[in-house]
């Protein structure tokens, strides 16, 4: 058995060494379209970074793609990531009424942040394509964020649904997490439509439908915990929010969730634990976070430092800082940057294998080409990472500033009570289950001060409100 | 002829205007608790303030009104 499988290999190594010589062959030759020749022998030959530049020629060159092509060109740009070709100009990306180059074409154009040309070329993208989920998610967004949300709602539907259906299809598991993932994520943004609409129940409903296990979950509860602020249920929030305190979200910190924490024990009229909430975001975390911008800022202009820290072991990053180990575990488990990383490792390990083949003019201009994609992509990443560090440390900034108001108001609002001779009816409201509104799937329990995984995001305080003000003397 | 109707002429102007002396007041002294105001009483006699709830201002706090932000980031994040 282990015989035949070391022929196999060497069967397959040997043609596709023989790919690669075809197309050192056809280097040398000077004649015309010879770039899509290279490109098939370096694509059958697996040196997908090394094809990069020959398929970027063809697109440029030819008046029209075969089918074949585009069929590697959907390939290539999962193997290397979309932002390969984003450099190109979009009058060639759009030439070909290519769906792998339409999606470039969005997705370039969504991060420049002109949504409409976005939205324009996702919706081209056929419904029977590989990226049509991911293209109707882009066009849904791009129609939130210029507030068409009617049209919005309808591309998430078809979003939710197409994404299902190619979700049952896959074969491979990869493949099933990837439609997952652009699934929750379109139900996550129906939420949010019904949100902007100020229809809180309703997108509390629909945060609901993203399982607890989806990687989106943790970001649901911020948002839901908003929704329930609006209806007023601050003990819901309240729970919401308690949330991330548990073992299992340690590392999703949100300065916002502080700031909601604080405002809902305002509106519940519990002056000393909103006071107590803000003290604590400045003597914890704001310290914290002066300390982490003191390490970032002396590191801001290497090109390595951040994606160093990403590679470090979690036990490292934490003896740093303990919001380096936090944002580190975000960053790792956000999409982007396990695409980006994988294609970073692929173009690494293609590089040495070209490094090992005989030095060639040849050679020696794709080895130039990988080298140059690798540096773009460590600075690409590097940059990533550094600008999630930045907002962070200006988001507590910003979140800072607004607890100073609450505070302010609080003091306001006792003084005020002073003034009237008044004062609220409760120093310190107690807690009970009779605060707590239920739904009729809602059971009750009581907190035993240790989390569990399946009552994550299901708890509620049971506060009462202590708005009600009485006369001094009558107390 | 002319002279003589010249003559009368600035003779009369200068009659018809004596030397007049201005003299004013140097001190007067009111008795302001002798002086009396004739007419109606229409307001109470006592200063009285109507009680009101002092004027409460709030500030605008912390509100979300969409998650666009967080929108945008998504797709950013995507790829």
């Amino acid at each position: 058995m282990r015989v035949l499988l070391t022929i196999f290999l060497m069967t397959i190594a040997m043609s596709s060494n023989a790919h690669f010589k075809l197309a050192q062959k056809e280097f040398k030759k000077s004649q015309k379209k010879k770039s899509i020749y290279i490109f098939n022998e370096l694509f059958k030959s697996k040196y997908y970074f090394s094809a990069l530049p020959f398929a970027a020629e063809h697109i440029i060159e030819s008046k029209s793609i075969s089918r074949d092509f585009e069929n590697k060109l959907e390939i290539l740009l999962l193997k290397t990531g979309t932002n390969s070709l984003a450099g190109m100009k979009n009058k060639d990306l759009l030439k070909h009424g290519s769906a792998t180059l339409h999606l470039v074409y969005a997705l370039k154009m969504f991060r420049l942040n002109k949504f409409k040309r976005a939205v324009r070329v996702a919706e081209k993208i056929p419904l029977n394509n590989k990226f049509a989920p991911e293209a109707l998610y882009i066009a849904g967004t791009g129609r939130e964020l210029l507030n068409d949300l009617a049209r919005s709602e309808d591309r998430f539907n078809k979003c939710i649904k197409i994404s299902g259906q190619f979700k049952s299809r896959a074969n491979k598991e990869k493949l099933k997490r990837y439609y997952s993932v652009i699934n929750e994520s379109c139900i996550m943004h129906v939420a949010r439509l019904y949100y902007k609409q100020k229809q809180y129940k309703k997108a509390i409903d629909t945060y609901n439908l993203i399982p607890k296990t989806s990687y989106r979950w943790p970001y649901t509860l911020i948002e839901k915990a908003w929704a329930n602020y609006y209806i007023e249920d601050f003990n819901r929030t309240l729970g919401l929010v308690v949330t991330y305190r548990s073992p299992l979200l340690q590392s999703y910190f949100f300065p916002e969730a502080e700031v909601l924490n604080a405002l809902s024990f305002y509106r519940l009229c519990l002056y000393d634990d909103t006071l107590t909430t803000i003290d604590q975001y400045y003597k914890v975390y704001k310290s914290r976070s002066t300390h982490l911008k003191k390490i970032i800022i002396a590191n801001k202009d290497s090109h390595t430092y951040f994606i160093n820290l990403a590679f470090s072991s979690l036990k490292d990053t934490e003896t740093i800082n303990p919001y380096i180990r936090n944002l580190i575990t975000q960053i790792r488990k956000k999409i982007k940057f396990s695409v980006d990383l994988v294609s970073y490792k692929k173009a690494k390990n293609e590089l040495k294998h070209l490094k090992q083949k005989r030095k060639t003019r040849f050679t020696k201009f794709l080895i130039r080409n990988v080298e140059h994609s690798i540096k773009w992509r460590t600075q690409h990443l590097n940059h990533y990472v550094k600008k999630q560090f930045f907002t962070f440390i200006n988001d507590i900034h910003r979140f800072s500033y607004e607890m100073f108001n609450i505070k302010l108001e609080v003091m306001s609002k006792k003084r005020n009570l002073l003034y009237r001779n008044k004062e609220l009816v409760a120093t310190r409201s107690r807690g009970s289950h009779e605060n707590v509104k239920r739904t009729i799937y809602q059971q009750f329990w009581n907190f035993e001060g240790s989390f569990w995984a399946d009552e994550l995001g299901d708890y509620s305080y049971g506060l009462k409100s202590n708005c009600q003000t009485v006369k001094v003397s009558k107390r | 002829m002319k002279l003589a109707i010249l003559f009368i002429l600035t003779f009369s102007t200068m009659a018809a205007e004596p030397k007049v002396i201005i003299e004013y007041k140097k001190y007067e002294s009111f008795d302001l608790g002798n002086l009396e105001v004739k007419g109606q009483i229409l307001a109470p006699g006592d200063l009285s303030v109507r009680e009101r709830d002092r004027k409460v201002f709030e500030r605008p706090l912390y509100e979300r009104y969409e998650f666009n932000k967080e929108s945008k980031q998504d797709i950013r994040n995507l790829r």
